[in-house]
């Protein structure tokens, strides 16, 4: 390639990529140059790692980390746990099988404050399950539902969310495994559970870590779901980031910040790692 | 036969879940949107005593209802297009050329879809702060919203510039026809479906989108998933809540039907053409 | 006894009838070849046999053992696929090994017969790599190989070279048969390619419509097709109708045809009735004869020329090695007795 055809391709690649490159670049470099002390908007810049130390230090912060990897873990666990069975359920078609799977992944559609307001609405102190739970006479009074401290509510919707995403690229990598390969393993004398073992799990893994992993990152820096339904004793990371920017703190959210990126990638890596090793068949 | 019988049971058994995960709360939303305050809905009985449409008309006239549709969209198709033409270079860069690098390019295309959304929205108004825009709003909004979805407008053109077939690129060339003819010619079919599908899916997204509304756009600048967010929160009233939800929900789902049936028409085995 | 029985078999699907009470012998250490066009239900017969596939009526067994309802993940068979379907997250040892741990043949066991077939195929130097890194014709080979190393029963093959191109196709052909015989296996094959049939089987069933039209040794195949179907499906043939006129030796018949007659040393069921007579292009000798007619096309095919000859309006098919005869020429030729087949009619 010569120069010209270089310098033409990077012209090219430059309102796009270029813009990206700059947008994301410049967002993590003054989230990480606010983390320590830099880009001051009162007072002085100075380089400083007071900030850190000083919100590690505090109890809310180490509860904000362990509450917000609780509800990326479990989302992305629970979301593809329920899809997967369902993906290797619809892999061939059967009559209904396209409805279902449209039904199934209806929720896709539905923006995630409309699912918290459905949500809300069904399990408020009068609503439809207290209203039922009472009618069948199982509970005697109404309970209060909202705002559940173990964030049952927010996984519930995590995974009303999320299922039908995981579901989504899951049946892509079933589908992608040929007849021919599960008849052959048949053939060759393995039984439902060793071609589920041997065949499916080893050749969906990636699909399976590719939802994982963008699952648990969403989940992670949830915020919108744990302000509406999430309990009120607990912050989540991206909530507690908020709340100190909007209090003019801005090191202390960048801190949160930069931590909850540099969480985002570690545990992206755990969890496909813990993914091959679940899924991998068994060594010789 | 055991088997079919099981999945007929598993189906019937699919099926109702999903319908109490998706009709019943549905229902319920509606129902609660044409509550009357007349009488209020209690507990004992099974459809509001009295429903009309007074709660839209009031949300209508006496919230910022109007505003929010008004801002959103606004946002949405200049997002849209200023999207559409800040993808076009890169796609056909990305689609038309094969050169070292280009693997890794359309991998860091898909950057702002891992950086988690109030990281940018926050960090994104430092660096407004830091530049003294940070007054500038509706401007900024859909630059970002025009950004953080060009990973999604990048890969559907990409896929549109590599279908566009060499051969006819070179027989219009052949007989003679001006790069502008060339274009239209050889290059616009088979984009056509995928310029409309970018405009449609930024457009969604725009009119979904939370963290970048809700951190810079306040106070000024309401949209329909903020004020459904402060709906939700301090002044959470029901019945409007069930409007605005319905005012959020029910216009996306049909753009999505229509965005699948281009995606689909977008899609290389089909657009490219006889033989 | 038969190593493989099969017994009024029927399948139908949806009201289709891809096998209609179909019953065949495959004896110990023999190469049968299932043949026909495609929909005849030849793969819908493999199937069954495999397992894949339960018949509507009728049983098969292998070594006297009814298998009709046991599932394919315990049948002593083993598949050979079209399109190879080889595990593409395992490498080609452990491809091959796949089977022998289902079955859990020891290890020693499994090492060494994994290392004799793949000594047999030439993959030693292949063991590592996964199969897309490999060529079609080696992918075929770890097929073949991963098959092998079961010592299945029967050994099933569904048109194992179709994906090969023409060259490869002929030396894997030999390569199979080579290894069938030096294994003394069982082996089904299904093919629609008529040559490949020809020459690698010890018997061929031809089917049709989901039934067994001719079932023969190659040879007899070719020489005395039953049907025109038969004729018609494997190497060229002169198709010819006409009256049976007499008796003229003790075992000829003279038959009154648009060519004139021609007399057939074959037996013809009810005399003085319409026939449909066949004879093989190459069948023709050229020079002093009762038949003649113009070159309108000649195909010149290195081992041997193609004349398209034209008489009275039919147009029949001669093979020579003589290449020097042009279009337009006027050729007289005879056809043997022995080479005029007697068809039956179309079942």
């Amino acid at each position: 390639m010569t120069m010209r055809n270089w310098i033409q391709i990077f012209a090219l690649l430059m309102p796009g990529l270029g813009l990206i490159l700059v947008l994301i670049g410049s967002v993590v470099y003054i989230a990480i140059a606010q983390s320590f002390g830099y880009y001051a908007l009162l007072g002085e810049s100075a380089f400083s790692t007071e900030f850190w130390s000083e919100v590690f230090s505090r109890k809310i912060f180490s509860r904000a980390v362990r509450y917000s990897i609780y509800i990326g873990f479990w989302s992305a666990v629970l979301s593809v746990a329920l899809a997967y069975p369902l993906a290797i359920w619809l892999r061939k078609p059967f009559p209904g099988s396209i409805g279902l799977g449209a039904l199934l992944k209806a929720p896709l559609l539905v923006h995630g404050l409309v699912a918290a307001f459905l949500y809300i609405n069904v399990i408020s102190y009068n609503g439809l399950l207290n209203q039922t739970m009472q009618g069948i006479g199982i509970w005697a009074e109404p309970r209060r539902l909202q705002n559940d401290s173990n964030a049952f509510g927010v996984l519930l919707l995590q995974v009303w969310k999320n299922m039908p995403f995981a579901l989504l690229v899951l049946t892509g990598s079933v589908q992608g495994i040929s007849d021919d390969v599960l008849d052959a393993a048949r053939d060759l004398g393995a039984g439902p559970w060793a071609r589920f073992r041997k065949i499916i799990a080893p050749l969906t893994m990636s699909g399976m870590q590719a939802a994982m992993v963008i699952i648990f990152i969403g989940a992670l820096a949830d915020f919108t779901f744990q302000t509406t339904v999430g309990p009120t004793n607990r912050q989540s990371m991206a909530q507690l980031m908020v709340s100190f920017k909007s209090r003019g703190d801005w090191h202390s959210a960048a801190v949160v910040g930069v931590s909850l990126m540099i969480i985002a990638l570690l545990g992206s890596a755990l969890l496909a790692l813990l993914t091959r090793t679940v899924m991998r068949g068994s060594p010789r | 036969m055991s088997y079919a019988r099981l999945n007929s049971l598993l189906i019937v058994m699919i099926v109702t879940v999903a319908l109490i995960w998706l009709a019943i709360p549905f229902t319920m939303a509606i129902l609660w949107s044409l509550v009357d305050p007349a009488e209020p809905w209690t507990a004992d009985k099974l459809l509001p005593p009295v429903m009309s449409f007074y709660r839209w008309v009031d949300m209508w006239e006496n919230s910022s209802l109007k505003y929010a549709l008004i801002s959103s969209y606004s946002l949405a198709p200049t997002a849209a297009i200023l999207g559409l033409c800040l993808a076009m270079p890169t796609a056909f860069a990305l689609g038309r050329f094969n050169f070292a690098g280009r693997e890794l390019a359309k991998l860091l295309c898909l950057l702002p879809l891992v950086v988690p959304p109030f990281i940018t929205a926050i960090f994104f108004s430092a660096l407004l702060f830091q530049l003294g825009l940070n007054t500038w709003r509706f401007g900024a909004i859909v630059f970002a919203h025009s950004i953080l979805f060009l990973p999604y407008a990048i890969r559907i053109l990409t896929v549109s510039f590599e279908n566009v077939r060499q051969d006819h690129i070179d027989a219009a060339r052949d007989l003679g026809a001006s790069p502008w003819a060339r274009f239209r010619v050889a290059y616009l079919p088979a984009l056509k479906p995928g310029i409309s599908a970018t405009l449609l899916i930024v457009f969604i997204q725009s009119i979904e989108e939370f963290a970048i509304a809700f951190i810079i756009g306040s106070p000024d600048i309401v949209t329909i998933p903020t004020l459904l967010y402060s709906a939700l929160g301090q002044d959470f009233v029901r019945p409007n809540a069930a409007v605005l939800s319905l005012i959020l929900v029910v216009p996306n789902v049909f753009l999505m039907l229509i965005l699948e049936r281009l995606m689909r028409s977008a899609n290389p085995a089909l657009s490219s053409g006889k033989g | 006894m038969a190593a493989i029985g099969i017994r009024n078999l029927s399948k139908s699907f949806d009201g289709f009838q891809a096998l209609s009470k179909f019953s065949l012998d495959v004896q110990q250490g023999e190469f049968l070849t299932l043949l026909g066009p495609s929909g005849c239900g030849k793969t819908t017969l493999l199937k069954i046999i495999s397992g894949f596939l339960e018949p509507s009526t009728g049983s098969i067994s292998i070594g006297g053992e009814d298998i009709t309802h046991v599932p394919p993940e315990s049948r002593d068979t083993a598949l050979c696929f079209q399109s190879y379907a080889l595990f593409p997250h395992l490498n080609v040892l452990q491809n091959l090994e796949f089977g022998l741990k289902q079955k859990r043949v020891s290890r020693d066991q499994r090492d060494a017969r994994v290392s004799e077939v793949a000594a047999k195929l030439g993959l030693e130097t292949q063991l590592s790599k996964l199969p897309n890194q490999l060529s079609g014709g080696q992918q075929q080979r770890v097929s073949l190989g991963r098959a092998l190393v079961m010592r299945p029963s029967v050994i099933l093959f569904d048109e194992p070279l179709s994906n090969l191109d023409a060259k490869l196709r002929d030396q894997v052909r030999v390569e199979i048969r080579r290894i069938q015989q030096d294994y003394s296996l069982t082996a089904i094959y299904v093919t629609h390619d008529q040559s490949e049939a020809l020459a690698m089987s010890d018997r061929i069933v031809v089917l049709n419509d989901g039934k067994i039209v001719q079932v023969d040794t190659p040879e007899q195949l070719y020489a005395q097709p039953k049907t025109r179907f038969v004729a018609d499906f494997i190497g060229g043939a002169n198709l010819i109708t006409g009256r049976v006129c007499s008796q003229t030796k003790e075992n000829l018949t003279s038959v009154e045809t648009l060519m004139g007659q021609i007399q057939t040393s074959h037996r013809i069921n009810k005399s003085s009735e319409n026939v449909e007579l066949c004879w093989r292009p190459e069948r023709a000798q050229i020079g002093k004869g009762p038949y003649c007619g113009t070159i309108v096309h000649r195909a010149f095919q290195g081992q041997f020329t193609d004349l398209i000859l034209e008489e009275n309006d039919m147009i029949f098919r001669i093979q020579t090695n003589n290449d020097r005869f042009r279009v337009g020429e006027v050729i007289t030729f005879s056809i043997l007795p022995d080479d005029v087949v007697v068809l039956e009619a179309d079942g």
